[in-house]
C-alpha cells in the first residue's frame, strides 16, 4: 500500500476505555492509519471493536511493535513495565507516547466523544420538531371527527344517527389512544441509553413509521425483504437515529413518492441492511461529501446537514461500515453494515 | 370566456368541491356545509378531485374548493397547482392536519384564500366559506 509520509500509523497499546477511545478518535481522524491494537486481555472491549474493524489484533504487544510497521506507539496500559519494554524493544523510527502525553491524548479523545454524543443529541431534537408536525397531523384528523361530529350532535335529535355519530367519534378516540400509545412506546425505546441486543428488523419498521409520520407526503410504497437475523449491539435510540435518518432522507429525496425497499441479510458475523429509494439519486460530485457534517442539499430550514454524519458516527461507534451507492436518475442505495451481537456468533 | 367561470347559476348557496382522504373528515365537513346551504361534491384524493373538476370545464360548476394536503396518488399540493392552472377564479381554502406555519405561507403566497388547521371549528369554517364565496360571486359578477 503507498502510504503518503503524512499518514501517521499508529499501534495502540491498552484496549481498555482509554484505548478504545483513542481507536474510536484515530478511526475518524483523515490521515491516522491504525496498524494494530494490544491488550493482554483477548476479550477487551477495544480489541472487539478493532477486530470489527478489520484492524490486526493481539495479545502480546511486543510481536506488533517488532513488525516496525508504525511511526508512532501510543500505550495507554498504564503499566510502568510496558514503558520499560518499550524503550528496549521499539524500532528505531517509532516514536512513543506514554505516560502523562498519553493521558492527554486518551482526555481529548473522552473531550471528543462528549462532544459526538452532544451533537447526536441535537441532530436529535432537530428531527423532533419534523416529527411533532406529524404527530400534530395524525392526532388531528381523528380529533377534528370528534370535535365536528360533537357540534352536530348538539342539534340533532335522531336516535340512529346519534348512535352513528357516537360510534365515528368512539372510534376516531380510540385512534388517538392508539397513536399515543405508540408514542409512548417510542419514548421507552428512545430513553434506552444501554447497550443491548437489538433486533435490525423491528428498528426498521419502527423507523419507517416514524419518518413516514414526519414528512408532509407519504404515497411512498414500502417493501421489505428481511432475512431472519441475530441481534446487533448498541443502544436502542442511538440504532433507531440511523434507520429513521436512512428512511427519512429516502423520503424526502422521493419527494413523498416511490418505492422504498428495505432489505437485511446477515453474514459472516455481520448484519447487513439496505435502505434503497427510487428517488432521483445523488450526484456523483456529491457522493464523498454527503457524509460530512453540514453538507446539506435540503432547502433551509429543511434539514441540518447532520443526519448523516450521525449515521455513519454512529455505525463506526459500534464497529460497522455504511455505504452508499447511486446512479444519477436511479435512486440511492444506503447499506448499513453492523457486527452481530458476541453472544450469538 | 376565462376557463372555470360558468354562467349558469350554481344551487342554493353555491357548490363547494371538499377533497380529503379520511371519510370521517368528509362526512363533517359535508354535515356543516350542507346544514348552511352549500352543495358539496366530495373526492376522495386529489386525482379523483381534478377528475371532478376537470373533467368538461368545470361541468360541474364549483365554486369554492377545500383540500387536504397530505392524500395518496395526487397529494394536496399538486391538486392545487392544477386548480390554480385551471380554474384561477375559484377560491381554494386549505383544509389540513398540519399546523405548518411555512407551509401555510407559501400557499397563501402562492394564491391559497385560505389555510385551516384541523379541528377547525363549524363557525370558522364556515366564515371562511363564505368569504371565498363572496369572492367567487365578486369574480363572477366582474365577468
Amino acid at each position: 500500500m503507498d502510504i503518503s509520509p503524512a499518514t501517521i500509523r499508529v499501534i495502540i497499546l491498552g484496549a481498555g476505555k482509554g484505548g478504545t477511545a483513542l481507536l474510536e478518535l484515530f478511526t475518524r481522524s483523515p490521515d491516522v492509519e491504525i496498524v494494530g491494537m494490544a491488550d493482554i486481555n483477548p476479550e477487551a472491549p477495544g480489541l472487539r471493536l478493532a477486530r470489527n474493524l478489520g484492524i490486526q489484533t493481539a495479545t502480546d504487544a511486543l510481536s506488533l511493535i517488532t513488525e516496525d510497521r508504525a511511526n508512532l506507539i501510543v500505550d495507554v496500559t498504564g503499566n510502568p513495565a510496558m514503558g520499560a519494554l518499550l524503550v528496549q524493544h521499539k524500532p528505531p523510527r517509532a516514536e512513543v507516547l506514554g505516560g502523562t502525553s498519553a493521558l492527554l491524548i486518551w482526555k481529548l479523545a473522552q473531550y471528543e466523544q462528549d462532544l459526538r454524543d452532544q451533537l447526536i443529541q441535537a441532530e436529535k431534537l432537530a428531527s423532533i420538531g419534523t416529527l411533532a408536525s406529524g404527530i400534530a397531523h395524525e392526532i388531528n384528523n381523528p380529533l377534528y371527527t370528534i370535535t365536528g361530529l360533537t357540534e352536530h350532535l348538539q342539534d340533532e335529535t335522531r336516535p340512529e344517527v346519534i348512535r352513528e355519530y357516537v360510534q365515528d367519534i368512539i372510534q376516531a378516540g380510540r385512534r388517538i389512544a392508539a397513536i399515543v400509545q405508540g408514542l409512548n412506546a417510542y419514548a421507552r425505546r428512545a430513553h434506552g441509553e444501554e447497550v443491548c441486543d437489538i433486533n435490525v428488523n423491528q428498528t426498521l419498521d419502527e423507523a419507517v413509521k416514524m419518518a413516514l409520520r414526519a414528512t408532509v407526503l407519504d404515497d411512498v410504497r414500502v417493501v421489505t425483504q428481511y432475512s431472519a437475523l441475530p441481534p446487533v449491539r448498541g443502544k436502542a435510540e442511538e440504532l433507531l437515529q440511523v434507520f429513521v435518518n436512512l428512511v427519512t432522507n429516502a423520503v424526502q429525496a422521493m419527494e413523498g413518492r416511490g418505492t422504498l425497499t428495505l432489505s437485511t441479510t446477515s453474514a459472516n458475523g455481520f448484519v447487513h441492511t439496505t435502505v434503497q429509494d427510487t428517488g432521483p439519486g445523488i450526484p456523483r460530485n456529491h457522493l464523498g461529501q454527503i457524509f460530512d457534517p453540514f453538507f446539506t442539499t435540503k432547502d433551509q430550514g429543511k434539514g441540518t446537514g447532520l443526519g448523516l454524519h450521525i449515521v455513519r458516527d454512529i455505525v463506526t461507534h459500534y464497529g460497522g461500515q455504511v455505504k452508499v451507492e447511486s446512479t444519477l436518475g436511479h435512486g440511492a442505495s444506503f447499506t448499513v453494515k453492523l457486527p452481530a451481537s458476541a453472544q450469538t456468533r | 370566456m376565462p376557463m372555470g367561470l360558468h354562467t349558469k347559476d350554481t344551487p342554493g348557496k353555491g357548490r363547494i368541491l371538499v377533497v380529503d382522504d379520511e371519510d370521517n373528515v368528509r362526512k363533517v365537513l359535508r354535515l356543516t356545509l350542507t346544514k348552511a346551504g352549500y352543495d358539496v361534491v366530495e373526492a376522495d384524493h386529489g386525482g379523483k378531485g381534478i377528475e371532478a373538476i376537470g373533467s368538461d370545464d368545470n361541468a360541474l360548476m364549483v365554486d369554492v374548493i377545500l383540500c387536504d394536503i397530505r392524500m395518496p396518488k395526487i397529494n394536496g399540493l399538486e391538486a392545487i397547482t392544477f386548480f390554480q392552472q385551471q380554474y384561477p377564479s375559484v377560491p381554494i381554502l386549505v383544509v389540513t392536519g398540519y399546523p405548518d406555519t411555512k407551509m401555510a405561507a407559501d400557499l397563501l403566497s402562492r394564491g391559497v384564500f385560505d389555510y385551516l388547521v384541523k379541528p377547525v371549528d363549524q363557525e370558522n369554517l364556515l366564515k371562511a366559506v363564505s368569504a371565498a364565496m363572496a369572492q367567487r360571486l365578486e369574480l363572477r359578477h366582474d365577468h
